[in-house]
């Protein structure tokens, strides 16, 4: 094992420690055992470009995923130089750096919090619980630091030149009790769900929290060059009784005390909780330790009470969608699959978000270089197009699971042919995925463009279709849920190129028929003619393995 | 009893309660040095529970619980030095290599990397794993695991031993070896706790054979006083018997029926 440097660091403590009765030879093997672990485990923000490169020297995912809040972190700039509001400014500091750290620890590192092996492997050997539990509060304390510097050191430099060392001083306080009141309000939040729910209920939401942290990552990018263009900096902001439910809003509030001489009753009663409200979670926290720590015996226990009842309508649309027994049942199938695995919802429902992003980011750049009227009485509604730029990605991603080992059954049961399980899943995946952003999408469209467009809406959802099926060529050769997703390879390349080409010759097609008379209708029915017969080819052809 | 009269474990009127539901009812326990305790029970008697409770893993409990004369609490935990544990579930860092895994827990009982480190190789060795070693314990098989949570559990020598269903997974010959391991570790004055569901292999190991039912012991000897206190030939049957389970023809009957059809 390696020997870190912050375990260097930490060794100059280490009489502190051991004043407290902690067996610090004992902890500091403990977290080298930790961080060897973490830096095995792909950080969220990394997930969208997951290249396995086999047998490579061992490096710390987290250390390099650093370097990307680091970039992050321009788009914090103009917040500590620009405008003349101190209180907003700092305020939206806070915030953003509020929501990046606690997306990041609860994707990241709630395994730490809720590792139940801990207890099993640890407890049963010469270790008191004490010394475990300081160790994982200094790991946990560890990430927090780097990952706080890596987001604000750059605006804090930025931020102390512009407006001097109270500055400095101020931002670096703040965040320290920022960094406590988050990991507290953390556990305290796990604390609530593991009472009410069971685990798997947990883990669906840290889940969810990781899926929203890649689309703010990806969107993020999207506005970082803009960062300067997006920010209203001149507002005015005056403190009033509903901030008192925001906490980046205390954090922002003695920066206009103290370096403006902005008194007002309002700003010292919020630096006062800025400072205060940290420190009692801290106590609260110490308290609960115990009972939280039973309650997370339920992350072990399988409690299978709850039943998901079959919905009248999914039954109808399998009995209208499948053609035959088989692709019933294997629709069903593949709906269990895709709604249960999170796995496949990390590494889909991000691309999902942002298919639901991408057509409007293009659009705003339009209308900030014209108006609005001029946007509506456009053909930019054929940036619906943009949504359909997530289908290549995750009809690739169908062929993973990560419970693939139990594709066996496909073998071992006598089917004829295994064309109905691809394209059960494909339909499901059109259904389930792909439909209900395309109709948010599709309405937001009709409220811009008026109700003309509905019909190119319509031919844009035939066309995702045929174009789910021309991308099926990526699967041929290979089952639905029958690979490790440890072997999908980087989502680019050629492939991908060639297929994002289709998306444009698609669109150049669209846009030729809406310049013809009754050409976009005539458009559809020819498009509805094609899929079906694109489809039954697929189905004998590419799906059949 | 031909064991040296050492107590190493004690337990008196040990009872435990999770939530209204009350899962140990006062177990009265002596265990000798040398002794191999075949602890069963069906599903749910409260065998873990005792084994959490004598590791030091659950400390709402009322009664009294001594290894090797101290008594068990969360305080203490000098006792689990002569302590090694094979956990029922195959819970370990499987994202370590089995080098990284061994040489920690060897660690943390207190030994210096290089022993341990030579040690576990060896032991890998005598299983047959030295070649992955140095891989990552996530790519083992079923047996693989069970055989570095064995050595895991032995490398330091320990004087007690608890083992829950520690042959899942292991080939035959394995388990021959791991047999014959316990018998040697046990003739060398070793103690170990023995719990399973496979009857046979309880019935060949133990010297003495423990059966809980409903957080209560309902038997207490060894295979032969059993057998006469029973009148049965095996101690699958015994076990039958005394946790009053006799309808195992008629449910296997009516399952074969429903697998029918009719």
């Amino acid at each position: 094992m390696k020997n870190f440097q912050s375990l260097k660091f930490l060794d100059l403590f280490r009489g502190l420690f051991e004043r407290f009765g902690i067996n610090y030879p004992i902890m500091r093997k403990i977290l080298a055992v930790k961080f060897t672990m973490d830096g095995r485990r792909t950080p969220t923000i990394f997930n969208q470009q997951q290249a396995k490169k086999k047998k490579k020297a061992e490096e710390n995912g987290f250390i390099k995923s650093l370097g990307i809040y680091g970039l992050f972190s321009i788009i914090l700039i103009p917040f500590v130089l620009l405008g003349n509001s101190l209180f907003y400014q700092m305020s939206i500091f806070y915030g953003v750096v509020m929501f990046l750290v606690m997306t990041s620890m609860i994707s990241d590192f709630s395994n730490v919090l809720l590792d139940v092996r801990d207890k099993g492997i640890l407890l049963t050997k010469p270790v008191d619980k004490k010394t475990l539990n300081v160790a994982k509060t200094i790991h946990i304390c560890i990430y927090l630091f780097f990952l706080t510097v890596a987001l604000t050191a750059l605006p804090i430099i930025v931020g102390t030149y512009k407006n001097g060392l109270l500055f400095f001083l101020l931002a670096l306080v703040g965040l320290i009790l920022v960094d406590l009141f988050i990991v507290v309000l953390t556990a305290i939040i796990y604390y609530f769900i593991l009472r009410f729910f069971d685990g798997e209920k947990l883990k669906d939401i840290i889940n969810y929290v990781q899926i929203g942290l890649s689309i703010t990552i990806a969107v993020g990018y999207q506005l970082l060059a803009r960062a300067f263009n997006i920010v209203d900096l001149n507002i005015t902001f005056s403190p009033s009784w509903w901030q008192f439910f925001l906490p980046p809003i205390w954090f922002g509030a003695p920066f206009e005390l103290l370096l403006r001489q902005h008194t007002s009753m309002y700003l010292v009663i919020f630096s006062l909780l800025a400072l205060v409200i940290p420190i009692i979670a801290i106590f609260i926290y110490v308290r609960m330790m115990p009972t939280f720590e039973r309650n997370l015996q339920k992350l072990s226990n399988e409690s299978g009470t709850s039943r998901r009842i079959e919905r009248k309508w999914k039954t109808w649309l399998i009995s209208r969608l499948s053609r035959n027994r088989e692709e019933r049942v294997f629709f069903r199938f593949a709906d269990h699959m895709m709604r249960n695995e999170r796995e496949f919802r990390l590494k889909v429902y991000p691309s999902l978000g942002l298919s639901l992003v991408f057509p409007f980011i293009f659009m705003f750049n339009e209308i900030q270089q014209n108006s609005f009227e001029h946007l509506a009485a456009s053909k930019w509604y054929l940036a619906i197009y943009f949504s359909t730029m997530m289908i290549p990605n995750a009809v690739v991603m169908l062929k993973f699971s990560g419970k693939y080992k139990g594709a066996w059954v496909f073998k071992t049961t006598p089917l004829e042919s295994l064309a109905p399980l691809t394209s059960a899943a494909l339909k499901v995946f059109i259904i389930n995925l792909f439909l209900p952003v395309y109709v948010i999408l599709g309405a937001v469209f009709i409220g811009i463009f008026g109700v003309k467009v509905i019909d190119d809406v319509l031919v844009v959802f035939v066309t995702a279709i045929l174009y789910t099926v021309i991308c099926s060529n990526y699967l041929k050769g290979t089952l639905p849920f029958s690979e490790s997703f440890e072997d999908a390879q980087q989502s680019g390349g050629v492939k991908m190129i060639l297929a994002f080409f289709f998306i444009g010759i698609f669109a150049g097609i669209h846009f030729a028929a809406t310049l013809i008379p009754y050409g976009v209708m005539s458009y559809f029915i020819l498009l509805l003619a094609v899929v079906w017969v694109a489809w039954r080819q697929a189905y004998l052809k590419i799906w059949d393995v | 009893m031909e064991t040296i009269d050492e107590v190493i474990v004690a337990i008196k009127d040990l009872e435990m309660h999770y939530g209204v539901k009350q899962v140990l009812k006062g177990i009265n326990l002596t265990v000798y040095r040398g002794q191999i305790i075949g602890y069963i029970g069906p599903n749910g008697a409260g065998k873990s529970t005792t084994i959490k409770i004598m590791l030091g893993l659950e400390s709402d409990y009322y009664g009294k619980v001594e290894i090797f004369g101290e008594k068990v609490s969360e305080k203490n935990m000098e006792y689990k030095r002569k302590i090694g544990y094979v956990p029922e579930i195959a819970e370990l860092y499987d994202n370590l290599t089995a080098q990284e895994y061994l040489t920690f827990i060897g660690e943390l009982y207190g030994m210096d990397v290089e022993t341990v480190n030579e040690k576990a190789e060896k032991l890998m060795r005598v299983f047959g794993l030295e070649n992955v070693y140095h891989s990552r314990i996530s790519s083992y098989s079923k047996g693989m695991r069970q055989k570095v949570l064995i050595i895991s559990s032995l490398l330091h020598n320990p004087d007690l031993l608890f083992l829950d269903e520690p042959l899942s997974g292991l080939d035959a010959n394995s388990v021959m070896v791991f047999k014959e391991i316990l018998a040697i570790l046990a003739s060398q004055g070793k103690t170990i706790f023995y719990s399973s569901h496979i009857m046979d292999v309880v019935e060949k190991i133990s010297n003495r054979i423990i059966l809980i039912k409903d957080g209560s012991i309902v038997a207490d000897g060894s295979f032969n006083e059993l057998k006469e206190q029973n009148k049965e030939g095996t101690l699958e049957q015994i076990f039958n018997q005394l946790t009053g389970f006799n309808e195992y023809k008629g449910l296997a009957e009516e399952f074969v029926s429903i697998v029918q059809g009719d």
